[in-house]
């Protein structure tokens, strides 16, 4: 049976089209015009996720969250634009498990919606380390990419691990050797370059062009704290 | 920082003294002028009518003083032309001057007159009456009302300059961010009538600043939903439109917002006073995730550490890189490092460079270099730059050749 999503969008044409695209992803799609509406809605009969926009004609989308956040553990989904005074902080505050700044990708919405079903009852939620379309597992040391696994050895994950505990820093090659313990990695000082071109194989879209762990000559390495 | 209370209450002070002081002085120049001096010249002849004459004995002039200071009820002292002591009632006088023909004699005794008598002697006699000299008593008497308007000013000038005080409060906390300063709006005179106007502008910018924070939190929603459509749209149009013309779409949807972002950034930077968020940031590593984002842009330099909104300096970093890929030519090159106790970031290109005439209005609003106009951007992006930067405790400036963009910000300690 197809999952139901409940999208509470005060624009009737953005909802139909969000409605028309997730239908062919295979969802259903329960529509909303207001907080009031979605809270009933959720209440007769709660769906498996919710697609909540921020700025709704009668209340705020932040109350919608907390208020649903009251009820259940329903996944939410935020719906803002960049600028917004609220920031991914407050929203995630109030409960929502992810956000999505507008105009968005479809391919994002949808990507970012399948990790919120997902991640449903994950108890271990605080252990994933997210950056946009990337996350790090630490819990279940796994490596995915808009939702689906990719394969890292357990030396690479945890040198992915030790970039993305200190994303937006630049790591010297030392200091990457001092995170990961000199155990299990002797003799591993030079082919940390060849590492970090196996995980960029695994992770980046484009090994070449690398926008998720970028060398900087002569300083060492960096995770992109900011990813598409 | 001079007081206003102060200035007004010496200025009035001041004047008491100088009004005390001149009719003082005047009175003393008067009496040198006046006919006084012939009144003194007249007594002087009929106390020697009074007095036994120059040759008569000792006793007799001792006698004869006696009498006229009995009928004085007062000392008195009569001297020889040449200052010698003849006669003397009572206690002591001062001694007459010699030089002059009679008048007032102040001495640590008291206060006398001196009287010339015709035959060169001198009767001087002690001024019983307890006043002193006549200019003493209006100087007494003016110094009286000054300090009764001295002290009656004090508490009226104070009044006055506490309630602008209490306007400068209004004005200084209005200043500081607090729109909703308001003064009290004391008496029906010019203080009060700048206490009215000072609050309806503070309620007049009041509003508009709450309007502006509205249409800010509002605009950004309000454009970019139907900017999600748009995208929405594109996607479900799926086959019937080929990929190039679907890229060129999704740019102008992703120029389209980032020029949503900067005017609404710019508009923000200018009603916000504070840095939305304040974090260490690795300049280098922030400069190294945008510089993978273009093709022909390399970076050299050490890791410097910088506090800030990690979203500013992001969009000054990326502002910099844009206005260099479209204004300037490839390759791009970025440098951080610690100058001078400064985090210093550098953006060069290889292009001719801005004219030396441009420089100066460079950083400026919606200004374009000339020529520049075919290329779509908007004149938004160095302002920002600049802004960011000084909203930082930095500044940004230009330097060429190279055609280099610099940024220095103050070190994170």
């Amino acid at each position: 049976m197809a999952e139901r999503i409940l999208l509470i969008e005060d624009d009737p044409r953005l909802a139909a089209m969000v409605a028309e695209y997730l239908g062919e992803a295979g969802y259903r799609l329960v529509p909303a015009r207001t907080g009031a509406e979605g809270l009933a809605a959720q209440a007769r009969q709660p769906c498996d996720a919710v697609i909540l926009d921020l700025m709704l004609p009668d209340m705020d989308g932040l109350d919608v969250c907390r208020r649903m956040r009251a009820d259940g553990e329903t996944p939410i989904l935020m719906l803002t634009a960049r600028g917004d005074a609220m920031d991914r902080v407050v929203g995630l505050e109030m409960g929502a498990d992810d956000y999505l700044p507008k105009p968005f990708e479809p391919r994002e919405l949808l990507a970012r919606l399948r990790a919120i079903l997902r991640r449903r009852g994950a108890a271990a939620k605080a252990d994933v380390l997210r950056f946009g379309r990337l996350e790090i597992d630490r819990g279940a040391r796994e490596v995915r990419l808009d939702g689906s696994p990719r394969p890292l050895t357990s030396h690479q994950f945890a040198l992915l691990l030790a970039l993305a505990e200190h994303a937006g820093r630049v790591m010297s090659r030392d200091q990457l050797m001092d995170r990961l313990g000199g155990e299990t990695f002797e003799a591993f000082d030079r082919s940390i370059d060849v590492h970090i071109s196996r995980i960029r194989a695994a992770i980046e879209d484009d090994p070449k062009k690398p926008r998720r762990i970028i060398t900087v000559r002569g300083a060492g390495y960096v995770l992109a704290r900011a990813q598409d | 920082m001079k007081r206003l209370y102060l200035q007004f209450y010496l200025t009035i002070v001041a004047s008491l003294l100088l009004v005390v002081l001149t009719a003082g002085a005047l009175w003393r120049l008067a009496v040198a002028a006046t006919p006084v001096s012939l009144a003194f010249a007249m007594a002087g002849e009929l106390v020697a009518v009074a007095l036994a004459p120059a040759d008569a004995p000792p006793a007799e002039q001792q006698r004869a003083l006696a009498r006229v200071a009995a009928r004085l009820r007062t000392d008195a002292t009569l001297f020889t032309p040449a200052g010698e002591p003849i006669a003397s009632v009572g206690r002591p006088v001062p001694a007459p001057d010699e030089r002059r023909d009679g008048g007032w004699l102040y001495g640590p005794s008291g206060t006398a007159w001196a009287l010339k008598l015709p035959d060169g002697r001198r009767l001087v006699v002690r001024v019983s009456t307890g006043h002193g000299h006549p200019a003493f008593g209006l100087v007494m008497f003016l110094g009286g009302i000054a300090l009764a308007i001295g002290i009656g000013a004090f508490p009226v000038v104070r009044r006055v300059t506490r309630r602008l005080e209490r306007l400068q409060a209004g004005v200084e906390s209005l200043g500081a961010g607090d729109l909703s300063a308001r003064v009290k709006v004391e008496g029906r005179d010019e203080v009060a009538r700048l206490a009215e106007s000072f609050n309806a502008a503070a309620a007049r910018i009041e509003s508009l600043v709450g309007a502006h924070k509205m249409l800010l939190a509002n605009a950004s929603h309000e454009l970019r939903t139907p900017l999600a459509r748009i995208r929405m749209g594109i996607e479900l149009l799926k086959g019937q439109v080929d990929a190039g013309r679907k890229a060129a779409l999704e740019a102008d949807i992703v120029e389209l917002d980032q020029l949503i972002d900067e005017i609404l950034l710019a508009s923000r930077l200018d009603a916000v006073a504070d840095l939305e968020a304040d974090e260490e940031i690795d300049l280098l590593a922030l400069a190294a995730e945008e510089c993978a984002r273009y093709d022909h842009c390399t970076l050299t330099g050490a890791p410097v550490l910088v506090r800030g909104d990690p979203r500013l300096l992001r969009r000054m970093i990326r502002n910099l890189l844009e206005n260099a890929v479209h204004h300037g030519k490839p390759p791009i090159a970025v440098a951080v490092r610690a100058r001078n106790g400064q985090a210093a970031l550098e953006v060069c290109d290889a292009g001719p460079g801005i004219a030396a005439a441009e420089r100066p209005r460079l950083f400026e609003p919606f200004h374009r270099a000339a020529g520049t106009a075919a290329t779509g951007r908007t004149g938004l992006g160095l302002a920002l730059v600049r802004r960011i930067a000084q909203r930082h405790g930095g500044d940004a400036g230009y330097r060429a050749p190279p055609s280099c963009f610099t940024i220095v910000l103050p070190i994170a300690r």
